[in-house]
């Protein structure tokens, strides 16, 4: 189907150059911006520059934090959550944030000293702060399907990101089929009907 | 039968125009080898595309899924700095002219909206009507048994009560091939509150197949994803075509990049040539050659060909190649409303109020086209709700309250064709070393006017129907990827560049069909028109060739 002809009239034009002029070193060096700007999004210590040693801190993210990332997560948000997704947010927000483990361990403990079940029970005790940043970040990701929103970003939810879910008796999850063949409805329920999810 | 170097009729471009032209010069017996600059991308990895984006790049980024080639770049956004590097715009209103369009075999209809409107018998005699901009060089009643083939064969759906249909209760040679796509409920309100205010919102006639399947697609879903990719190809898009035309014998080249018209004797086109991924200039031979890679790539092409016989380019001796360069210039307007709208439900556009863009005004200021855009807003009410730090119950209910109690209408302006409004050789080049396009754009008085005292009082009109707390207008004019004029069509050589049958002036064996040639923009999409001037053009080519 992809077919290549035989060079029939060769020009002599060389190959072309290695960097092209039309864009893609823009958007590497663009990364590296974006994620500095991104950590402000992730909350934590408040880093002011990222942190050298990323990798050798990601590593420190142990099964039993990923465990403690998703009894966290359980108690910020009050839905059904996929741990497959949660560990892949958790690998990635530890990655930018070495200090999430001992946050995901101090929120725990404001949780538990409140014996919250739901989040409106502990969440106005957490401090201003790298703390309560975490917290919203925690729950950010876990709406958006990333941890940072953005244009580069890894995107660990598509049509799990709860963002979907709280009016998905009416719309559509984009690229996902809404109904058989124009048999959806011009009718809506009222704004508080809130789906189960 | 088609060789990789000669066929008797050359396509360069794969998109609607090029397919539609290669699907009927097969069916008349001729071999036929298609061109196309960039790759051949399978759906299934543009929705995998689509959906590893980050949320703030689902929406308006619809470049995104389409990463191009670097031998085939194309307009990109996802951040500012991309968004400048392949178009080069210039004048009043550059930003309207940041036009997207896919290098992908397939081309721009990859993510169109499906929208196809016909134009109307007035649209086509704003000179001789209004005295302002050109006509045709021929009546509707040339033009419509196009559309109506046009509409078969791309699948358009529409209603079938000719008051309900545009132009209303105007001659078809042939019903609608299928019945209208069902609103949702923000399209119902919108119907509704709009018909209060004397605006009719009418079922948009769209490519997309509905409550059944059409020539070998499936029917449409509701997946809310016309753009940037339907997932079940429910949309008509070129792309699906190119199996139809490889099966009737057609041959399909892709990332071959053409970058000359070669003219011989007598001013006939001999040759074109292109570069592949390594840079190599192939050269490939026809009786007909046809450009149809969109409204800026065919005018750089014929610019980038000068030659001894045509010093300013090929098929330019009228000087009008790249002059006149339209599109609808677009205002949007983000309303908050009280009551919920509830858009995303059904395709993202599936209605729009076109009686607007008729009226002797037409003398004075621009008509219009107004729109509510039925994407579902769950991605931008989430992103609002979390900026204000909500959680629990609390964010999920404004999550729900925004995305249902928020719209975007959309206005689309028709412009004159200006010969100042021109798209040169810029002296940036890409990674091949071709030129890219440079743009000057002012989108002229005659919109400006409109926008000032018909379409934003309008606009607003909509808003307080809808019962809207907030409106905030977009701070310019946008593009609408409807580009169009830079091949413009006339009787008289001296003042166009391509005949009625879109044949280059210049060169009896060229044609340049497709939005380029449109002498009058409207302010409705193009396609449909684009499709129908493709079928004369292929009519004429076919002929030509058959009867020298």
């Amino acid at each position: 189907m992809v077919q290549r002809l035989k060079p029939v009239d060769v020009v002599a034009v060389g190959v072309p150059p290695t960097i092209r002029d039309d864009c893609p070193t823009v958007f590497a060096l663009g990364r590296r911006e974006i994620l500095a700007g991104g950590l402000a999004f992730v909350g934590g210590l408040g880093l002011a520059t990222p942190p050298a040693g990323l990798a050798a801190e990601a590593t420190a993210w142990s099964g039993e934090s990923a465990a403690r990332f998703m009894e966290l997560s359980s108690l910020l948000i009050p839905h059904r959550l996929n741990e497959g997704v949660g560990s892949r947010i958790g690998a990635a927000m530890s990655a930018l944030n070495p200090s999430l483990a001992e946050q995901v361990t101090e929120l725990l403990a404001i949780a538990r000293k409140k014996n919250a079940r739901i989040v409106e029970d502990f969440f106005p005790d957490l401090p201003e702060g790298p703390l309560k940043e975490t917290a919203l970040a925690i729950i950010s990701a876990w709406y958006l399907g990333v941890v940072t929103d953005a244009p580069d970003a890894e995107v660990f939810a598509y049509a799990d990101a709860l963002m979907y879910q709280p009016t998905k008796d009416v719309m559509t999850t984009p690229s996902y089929a809404i109904s058989a063949p124009n048999a959806w409805s011009a009718e809506a329920p009222p704004l508080s009907n809130m789906p189960d999810f | 039968m088609a060789t990789d170097q000669s066929a008797d009729v050359v396509v360069v471009g794969t998109g609607v125009v090029g397919c539609l032209i290669a699907e009927h010069a097969l069916d008349a017996g001729l071999s036929v080898l298609m061109l196309e600059a960039g790759p051949r991308v399978d759906r299934s990895q543009i929705v995998k595309n689509y959906r590893r984006l980050p949320p703030s790049v689902r929406v308006g980024h619809w470049d995104a899924p389409y990463p191009p080639e670097p031998w085939a770049p194309h307009l990109e956004t996802r951040t500012a700095k991309q968004q400048e590097e392949y178009l080069q715009l210039e004048g009043p209103n550059a930003r309207a002219y940041l036009q997207g369009y896919v290098r992908y075999a397939g081309g721009a209809t990859w993510h169109w909206a499906g929208l196809s409107w016909r134009i109307t018998p007035e649209d086509m005699r704003l000179k001789s009507l209004y005295g302002v901009g050109r006509d045709w060089p021929f009546g509707y009643d040339v033009l419509e048994p196009y559309y109506t083939r046009a509409e078969y064969a791309i699948g358009v759906c529409g209603p079938s009560d000719p008051t309900l249909q545009w132009p209303a209760n105007t001659k078809r040679s042939k019903p609608y091939p299928m019945g209208p796509i069902p609103f949702g409920p923000g399209e119902r309100r919108l119907t509704e509150v709009a018909a209060k205010l004397g605006m009719i919102n009418l079922h948009a006639p769209q490519a997309r197949n509905s409550g059944a399947a059409y020539d070998g697609r499936p029917a449409c879903c509701g997946t809310n994803n016309c753009f940037p990719v339907c997932p079940l190809a429910a949309k008509y898009d070129a792309s699906s075509a190119l199996p139809k035309i490889e099966a009737k014998g057609g041959k399909v080249l892709v990332n071959a990049v053409v970058y000359r018209i070669e003219s011989g004797e007598k001013n006939a086109i001999e040759a074109v040539h292109y570069f592949d991924p390594v840079k190599r200039s192939q050269r490939v031979t026809g009786k007909i050659f046809v450009i149809a890679c969109n409204g800026i790539e065919t005018p750089k092409l014929l610019l980038l060909s000068k030659d001894e016989r045509n010093p300013n380019g090929v098929a330019n001796s009228s000087d009008q190649v790249g002059r006149n360069m339209m599109d609808q210039p677009k205002l949007i307007v983000e309303l908050e409303l009280q009551e919920p709208l509830w858009t995303g439900v059904g395709p993202v556009q599936s209605s729009s109020i076109v009686g607007t863009s008729q009226g002797d005004f037409r003398s004075r200021h621009a008509g219009a086209l107004f729109r509510m855009e039925n994407f579902a807003r769950s991605p931008l009410g989430a992103a609002a709700a979390l900026k204000k730090g909500l959680v629990g119950k609390a964010l999920d209910t404004e999550i729900r309250r925004i995305s249902a109690c928020t719209a975007q209408l959309t206005v689309e302006h028709e412009i004159l064709p200006s010969p100042d409004n021109r798209l040169t050789l810029s002296n940036k080049r890409d990674w091949l070393g071709i030129n890219k396009p440079n743009i000057y754009y002012d989108v002229g008085d005659y919109v400006r006017q409109s926008a000032k005292e018909y379409t934003v009082p309008r606009l607003k009109e909509l808003a307080a129907g809808l019962g809207a707390t907030s409106f905030q207008l977009s701070p310019e004019f946008l593009n609408s990827d409807h580009i169009m004029g830079g091949c413009i069509m006339g009787a008289d050589a001296a003042t166009s560049v391509v005949d009625p049958d879109c044949r280059a002036h210049d060169h009896h064996n060229l044609f340049l069909p497709g939005g380029g040639a449109m002498p009058s923009g409207t302010a409705l999409n193009s396609t449909l028109s684009m499709a129908a001037l493709a079928l004369k053009a292929a009519d004429a080519a076919v002929d030509q060739l058959r009867h020298g």
